[in-house]
């Protein structure tokens, strides 16, 4: 790999001046939307705590079949483009009923950084993926950054159109560094699912990583 | 009031349903997802709801309260042989009429295993193999090891065992073994891969019958205790993933092929025993009895589907009821929401030929491989003996969803016998033209040239 210093160096750029991201904040499902819970400007939280187990500020409540569903944020920032003439109305799945603004954290930098210097491993195709047991297994045991994949080794599942396709490591031997995707969910076609570097790079890394660190302290 | 039917799937198949509810003179409401937004029956539908997912019953019994239907109709696949899905639909407290047999029929069908268990307590012929789900590994490969030795005993040289989900269907979770040392893995990954894809670990094992015919028997009941099949149909030419490709009606014909075999005696029999399980446990709407053959002229049954088959259309082309045409969907749809049969099997003749080619985006030099990508062009001839159904539009590019297996179209054709009808589905795959890019943008390829290779084959028993 190599890698590229100034383009790594546009990138931090970029992200100091344009530290959030929108994100649209959609109906999960079908169902009548009972009340919204936030105004415009209501600064919000997404989910906290070491497993995420404190949950994200409400934001609006829908009902289906009886069952009254509160649609927590998952990100933090602020509330914007709020569609307030959908209170009371029933609303299809997928709806566009609010915005956030959110500030990046460390976490996202990191990444944004990893998808813009590793190897990566895309989805070949939109489908849902999976890690072949095998590497899943190595990863749990040993942790990212330390599991090597060798050529020809099945290093993913994909489960597209309902049929499951090996999807097989084809360059040197690497290194695992980094995840992209959440086993399951559906991935779009080119999006990453994995990062690779070869051993030697991961000191380097790592050390550009305790930069981003330090640039965006975690709040 | 006047019934409103929620059509509770995607495709062709919500199409035929919209067309059927339309001839009866119904009104209808139509569910679609996102990736489904450019498909035909999302456009031709004038009330539609989008949803999250088609397998979701909340999200169908939320826009069929909202929109006030009165039943569902589950078509194939998704909901369609969910007993639980079904269940809930008659007995919550604003309840519909589900467009299908009862929920305990379609509970009692459902599982393989106990159709077989029903069809021994009837003297019905079921393939040997396990009637309880495994879920020990050790068991799996005692049970192995007797159908092994069954099958040697039987004089069969090469003998191969089925390693299935006990949930699965349409060909997904199956897998062929030919050693004893090769069970306990493949035991391992079809339980693995059933439990992800079905919710239930559960795995049969089955001998493998290496040369078959699989023939389907179709049936229609009605709560009013009237029974009538509809023929037979042959399934035979499947991907190796075990999807059907081509499909004739009726399952064997004697005058295109020479069998070993009395075959209209066999269709008789295995005609009369599917309507033997079916007196048996009240069947009560359309639904599908399917069938190995053997060379020798032995017949199995496999299983019963109980739900509107995608092939159902072959059987009402070739079948007249008091000289009028038959529709399976309107006729499903009609007996559900409490009409009588009015006809009676003498009623019912049989004339010609029909053939279903199924239309699928996929790489049959590549292992079949499901393929996603642009339909940029889709056009056919049209014939007076040719009906294509799909819901790919033909005015504007169509992206296939990735979500949903890529099939195009399904095109059936009637011949007064099977050459011609050979001829006639020959004529129609010169004629098709579908034209797109896949992602990466080289060519769309599709099985047209696997279903002209294979329409030679029809009604023959693979060698």
């Amino acid at each position: 790999m190599a890698i590229d210093h100034l383009k790594i160096n546009q990138l931090l750029q970029r992200l100091r001046s344009r530290p959030y991201r929108i994100y649209e904040v959609k109906t999960p499902h079908t169902g009548y939307l009972r009340e919204f819970l936030v105004k415009e400007g209501t600064e919000v939280k997404g989910p906290r705590g070491k497993w995420r187990e404190i949950p994200g500020t409400p934001l609006f409540t829908l009902e289906r079949e009886k069952n009254l569903k509160t649609i927590k944020a998952r990100v933090s920032g602020t509330i914007h483009n709020l569609r307030t003439e959908l209170e009371g109305r029933f609303v299809e799945a997928e709806e566009v009923v609010l915005e956030i603004r959110h500030p990046l954290s460390q976490e996202e930098v990191i990444s944004e950084f990893l998808r813009e210097t590793l190897i990566l491993i895309t989805a070949p195709e939109t489908a849902r993926y999976l890690l072949a047991p095998e590497i899943e297994k190595r990863i749990r045991k040993e942790g990212l950054g330390k599991v090597f994949v060798k050529p020809n080794e099945e290093i993913l599942i994909m489960s597209f159109m309902k049929r499951e396709t090996p999807i097989v490591h084809t360059g040197e031997t690497m290194v695992i560094f980094r995840i992209f995707f959440t086993p399951q969910e559906v991935v779009t076609a080119g999006e990453p699912l994995l990062g690779l570097c070869l051993q030697e790079e991961v000191p380097y890394l790592e050390r550009v990583i305790s930069r981003i660190c330090e640039e965006w302290p975690e709040k | 009031m006047k019934d409103r039917v929620l059509i509770a799937n995607r495709g062709e198949i919500a199409l035929r349903i919209m067309e059927a509810c339309e001839e009866l003179g119904l009104d209808y409401v139509v569910v679609y997802t996102r990736p489904d937004e450019e498909s035909l029956h999302v456009r031709k539908a004038k009330r539609k709801y989008r949803i999250a997912d088609y397998r979701d019953p909340n999200e169908l019994l939320s826009v069929a309260d909202e929109a006030k239907c009165t039943a569902i109709h589950p078509g194939y696949g998704f909901l369609a042989e969910d007993f639980r899905f079904a269940r809930r639909v008659v007995k919550r407290s604003r309840p519909l009429t589900f467009i299908g047999p009862r929920w305990e029929v379609i509970r009692d069908l459902g599982s393989k295993l106990n159709v077989k268990r029903l069809a021994k307590e009837l003297d019905i012929p079921v393939i040997p193999g396990t009637t309880e789900p495994l879920y020990n590994e050790i068991e799996a490969e005692a049970r192995a090891e007797e159908l092994f030795e069954w099958l040697r005993e039987s004089g069969e040289e090469d003998p191969r065992l089925l390693i299935k989900a006990s949930a699965g269907g349409g060909g997904m979770g199956i897998e062929e073994v030919r050693e004893l040392e090769e069970v306990r893995p493949v035991f391992r990954r079809v339980r693995a891969y059933a439990k992800r894809l079905f919710g239930d670990e559960g795995v049969i094992i089955e001998a493998k019958i290496s040369r078959f015919q699989h023939l389907e028997v179709q049936l229609l009941g009605t709560p009013h205790g009237e029974l009538v099949h509809f023929g037979t149909r042959n399934c035979t030419i499947q991907s190796p993933g075990r999807q059907k490709r081509i499909e004739i009606a009726p399952g064997l014909d004697p005058q295109f092929v020479n069998y070993s075999f009395d075959a209209d005696a066999l269709l008789a029999e295995i005609i009369n025993h599917s309507l033997k399980l079916a007196e048996a446990v009240s069947y009560d709407s359309v639904g599908t009895w399917e069938w190995l053959i053997t060379p020798e002229g032995r017949a199995y049954l496999m299983e019963v589907n109980t739900r509107i088959q995608v092939e159902n259309e072959i059987s009402a082309k070739i079948s007249q009821v008091k000289s009028q045409t038959v529709n399976l969907i309107k006729e499903q749809i009609r007996i559900a929401l409490g009409d009588k049969l009015r006809y009676q099997q003498k009623d019912i003749h049989f004339s010609g030929t029909a053939i279903e080619l199924r239309l699928v985006a996929e790489d049959t030099q590549r292992n079949f491989k499901p393929l996603s990508g642009t339909i940029t062009r889709f056009s056919w001839e049209k014939h007076p003996w040719l009906t294509v159904r799909t819901h790919v539009p033909q005015d504007k590019p169509y992206t296939i969803p990735t979500e949903y297996d890529p099939n195009l179209a399904l095109a059936i054709v009637w011949g007064k016998d099977t050459k011609e009808a050979q001829q006639r589905a020959l004529v129609f795959l010169e004629e098709v033209i579908i034209e797109g890019k896949r992602s990466q943008g080289e060519p769309l390829v599709t099985n047209v040239s696997f279903l002209k290779n294979k329409l030679t084959e029809i009604l023959r028993f693979p060698e």
